[in-house]
């Protein structure tokens, strides 16, 4: 029993984070309607700086200055290589593919190869639903989850925000109003990126750190995209704590990768009976 | 009239869009041998008709007979093999191909030709059926230009050869002539008129001196029904008719 | 006809420089690299299975690897458990990814664009994960060797004689590129090109366009399959890793790359980025950088691939006549 109350709080936890990173690859599929194929990338790229950051000059400092890093290096990519392939669809899914091969061997060259371990920055437990739980990912989550809620505060509160979401409702609308689209959108692609790689820095401590991690968060953070509804913002993060219990759930009780194969399979129905999303005409 | 002179007999035919209901509850027959053309202010439910007819939009109830099979319920492309063919308000091609080979392609369709190692280019009927449509709609100039390169007015003019090419015993025309030049336009309708002879035509048009000149029955919708159906002299001096179009115009579409 | 015909004179230049390379190898004393291109010729099938799809049909597939790896296991599991022939074992490996891409194609092909690449790689990542964890069936990532049976017992032929074996891919290849060619200017080959172009169009002269995307998607699976029974024969093994979607982003690489839309493209895209490989791998252990970087500066400036260069700077004169009559044309039309 306390195995699967940790399973399933693990669960949670990832979930939050999860949903943080599916988030970004959401609203850049939503303005720019690229498949970012190195989003995950962008994730290890985040557990990589803030475990090197962290070495330096402190965990909390790494918590601000990773998304910080990653909004720049967004903007740098988008203006880079986005920009010029963006007319084709398919293109820019090699132009990404390209960019996380680079962003792979980037790590391996200067990190190395060997997977490391961070220490968590809050050491000791709290009991939780009688057992003893690791208060740093307890805080994890909370933080995830305010991210989260930063982030749709400023959708829904700020120009900035309104502006991305006219131009993901309405494109030509947009230009028409005078809204600047094509830096809408840039900013959006930074600030998707910035949250990939501030997800890998809540995630640092309680995951390996390696150049390989990316390849596995990639279809997760697809996978809550897909069954959120493309498009759905609210569905993703649902999409993303639901899959990440479930799996943790399944995992109590057999081996994970049928977890996986199952969120799989919900995700192939979802396509197939819902295209839209679990929860389509629910937040509409 | 009887099913043996109907074209196209349509019976309690509805499209509900969400709240708007686009086709209500619409009676029409079609009459067959002669030119038809629908008419009706924009948003009348007239390209829907269309579309409900053709099996790209599912009706929400009613029955579409043609030669005295229910239509409805079927894809678009079982319509089009049974002999219908229909022509978009929005004209598109095969714009990655040339005009002959869009040509060749509906008539391969059209014949069932779809063998995956014979050269495309070696089939001599096909061929021949190729080069008579060129001919017949005056694509010939233009036969081997890349269809994504021509003048509107010649896509239109494709559109209807790869129409033809389906040998259909109805044809439902949307606009035709619609961005063509006048030379264009003369040109079109001329056709239209000689085609008409062999094959039955369903018309929609804007251009009412078009409509008024070639027609011989005309169909009025207005808001989803059908307001009347008449001669061009009868629809002339209707009243109800001169209110849909004098009246306030409702610019729904 | 000048371009086409000087194009079918580089398709034939490629195929007899293929054919002789066994040969000029040997007399240089290069043959090492006799396997390097036995590798090129059998991924390039796998490259030339999203070309199929995403060049003439329009349908990007991220998941080639599930059948990739379904040809590579069957033959494995054909030759290893049940104790087949080389050619059964290499029939029941194309059986095997074709039924599979029949089944998956269904599915697949009721969605398209953005919904069809997921969907086509939920499916790889499904069967990814069952492979890994059968473990007993599949060797899981460690994967299943082993040994070949005789090509031709009576003549002796193995292929463990690096020749025999080369022109056996050889000529299994050649005759998949004869047969794309065929499909290409075939009366489907021109389906697929319509549904491609303007699907609703294609409905509207009576294309059954669920079908022919159906039809397109079972062939893909087909060469796709036929390149892992061969990978599969050329290494002696066979591991569920070849099925991981990565495997397939790789293909769409080497397809764009060399160029979609034309029949030696992802050939031309999968040689030069193994042999980017083969090359740099040695001087430079983190040669991937250049490889990505490679792969984004062609997709930028030559979004039409390697072969998309050479066959506008063919076509080019051609088109710019034609151009001109049309042109010409219209202005007399318009007078």
């Amino acid at each position: 029993m306390d195995l699967v109350i940790a399973l399933t709080i693990n669960g949670l936890v990832w979930g939050l984070i999860v949903a943080l990173i599916a988030l970004g690859l959401s609203i850049i599929f939503g303005l720019l309607d690229i498949i970012n194929v190195a989003h995950g990338d962008f994730f290890m790229v985040g557990t990589v700086l803030a475990l090197v950051i962290a070495g330096t000059t402190g965990f909390w400092i790494a918590l601000v200055l990773v998304p910080l890093l990653g909004l720049a290096m967004g903007l740098v990519v988008e203006r880079l290589i986005i920009r010029p392939t963006i007319s084709a669809a398919s293109l820019t899914i090699v132009t990404t593919f390209g960019l996380s091969m680079i962003l792979q061997e980037t790590v391996r060259a200067t990190f190395g190869a060997q997977p490391r371990r961070m220490a968590a920055p809050i050491q000791g437990t709290i009991p939780l639903f009688g057992l003893e739980y690791d208060v740093y990912r307890l805080f994890a989550a909370a933080f995830a989850a305010l991210c989260i809620v930063a982030f749709f505060l400023f959708l829904s509160r700020t120009t900035l925000g309104t502006w991305i979401r006219a131009v993901r409702q309405d494109r030509e609308t947009a230009t028409a109003l005078g809204i600047p689209v094509v830096r809408v959108c840039a900013f959006t692609f930074g600030l998707g990126t910035a949250m990939a790689l501030l997800g890998g820095a809540i995630a640092a401590p309680i995951t390996t750190v390696e150049f390989r991690t990316g390849v596995d968060i990639l279809p997760v953070s697809f996978m809550a995209v897909v069954i959120g509804g493309l498009g759905n913002l609210k569905g993703t993060v649902a999409a993303a704590v639901l899959l990440a219990v479930l799996e943790g759930l399944i995992s109590s009780f057999a081996d994970p990768t049928l977890a996986r194969i199952t969120s799989l399979a919900v995700m192939c129905m979802v396509l197939l009976v819902k295209p839209r999303g679990l929860f389509a005409g629910a937040t509409r | 009239m009887t099913g043996m002179d109907t074209a196209l007999s349509i019976k309690g035919l509805t499209k509900r869009f969400g709240g708007l209901t686009a086709v209500d509850n619409i009676d029409i027959q079609f009459p067959k041998g002669i030119l038809n053309a629908v008419i009706g202010p924009n948003g009348a439910g007239k390209t829907t008709l269309f579309n409900l007819v053709t099996g790209m939009v599912p009706a929400t109830s009613g029955r579409v007979m043609f030669e005295g099979n229910d239509l409805i319920g079927r894809a678009p492309h079982e319509i089009v093999s049974r002999g219908l063919s229909r022509t978009l308000q929005i004209k598109s091609v095969f714009g990655g191909m040339s005009v002959m080979d869009n040509i060749r392609i509906a008539v391969f369709a059209h014949e069932g030709i779809s063998s995956p190692f014979r050269p495309a280019r070696g089939y001599r009927a096909a061929n021949d059926r190729v080069e008579h449509i060129l001919e017949d709609t005056g694509l010939d100039r233009l036969a081997s230009s890349s269809a994504g390169a021509l003048s509107y007015g010649d896509v239109a003019l494709l559109e209807i050869a790869l129409a033809l090419a389906n040998k259909p015993r109805l044809l439902l025309l949307d606009e035709p002539i619609c961005g063509m030049s006048p030379s264009e336009t003369e040109r079109t309708v001329e056709r239209i008129v000689r085609l008409a002879e062999t094959t039955d035509i369903i018309l929609i048009e804007h251009d009412m001196e078009v409509v008024f000149a070639i027609a011989d029955l005309i169909t009025v919708m207005a808001q989803g029904q059908l307001l009347m159906q008449g001669t061009p002299n009868e629809v002339a001096g209707d009243s109800g008719v001169q209110e849909v179009y004098l009246g306030t115009p409702e610019d729904m579409e | 006809m000048t371009a086409q015909r000087l194009k079918w004179l580089g398709v034939a230049a490629v195929a007899a420089g293929l054919g002789l390379a066994p040969v000029l190898l040997k007399f240089f004393g290069g043959l090492f690299w006799i396997n390097v291109i036995a590798e090129i010729l059998i991924w390039s099938l796998l490259a030339a299975s999203v070309n199929l799809l995403l060049g003439y049909v329009g349908l990007l597939s991220f998941g080639q690897a599930l059948y990739f790896g379904f040809g590579m296991y069957g033959v494995a599991i054909g030759i290893s458990q049940f104790g087949l022939g080389l050619w059964p074992a290499f029939f029941l490996g194309i059986a095997a990814a074709t039924a599979m891409a029949a089944v998956a194609g269904a599915i697949a092909v009721r969605l398209t664009w953005h919904y069809f690449a997921i969907i086509t790689v939920v499916f790889s990542l499904i069967f990814y994960f069952v492979a890994m964890s059968a473990k007993s069936i599949t060797g899981g990532d460690d994967g299943l060797s082993f040994s070949a049976p005789p090509l031709w017992k009576a003549a002796g032929w193995l292929l463990t004689d690096r020749t025999v074996q080369y022109y056996f891919i050889y000529l299994v290849c050649a005759a998949c590129f004869t047969g794309m060619a065929f499909l290409i200017a075939s009366p489907l080959g021109m389906r697929f090109n319509a549904v491609r172009d303007n699907e609703q169009r294609a409905s509207l002269i009576g294309i059954n366009v669920y079908y022919t995307r159906w039809i397109a998607f079972v062939i893909s699976g087909l060469l796709a399959g036929v390149g892992g029974a061969l990978f599969a024969l050329f290494g002696r093994y066979a591991s569920a890793s070849y099925m991981f979607y990565h495997v397939s982003g790789e293909a769409v690489v080497w397809a764009i790359v060399g160029g979609i839309g034309s029949l030696l493209g992802p050939l031309v895209g999968t040689a030069l980025l193994i042999l980017f490989r083969e090359l740099v791998s040695g001087l430079w252990e983190n040669y991937l950088i250049a490889v990505g970087a490679f792969v984004i500066l062609v997709v930028m400036f030559a979004p039409r691939g390697i072969v998309g260069i050479f066959s506008d700077l063919v076509e080019g004169r051609d088109r710019r006549k034609a151009d001109a009559r049309a042109a010409l044309r219209n202005l007399a039309e318009a007078e």
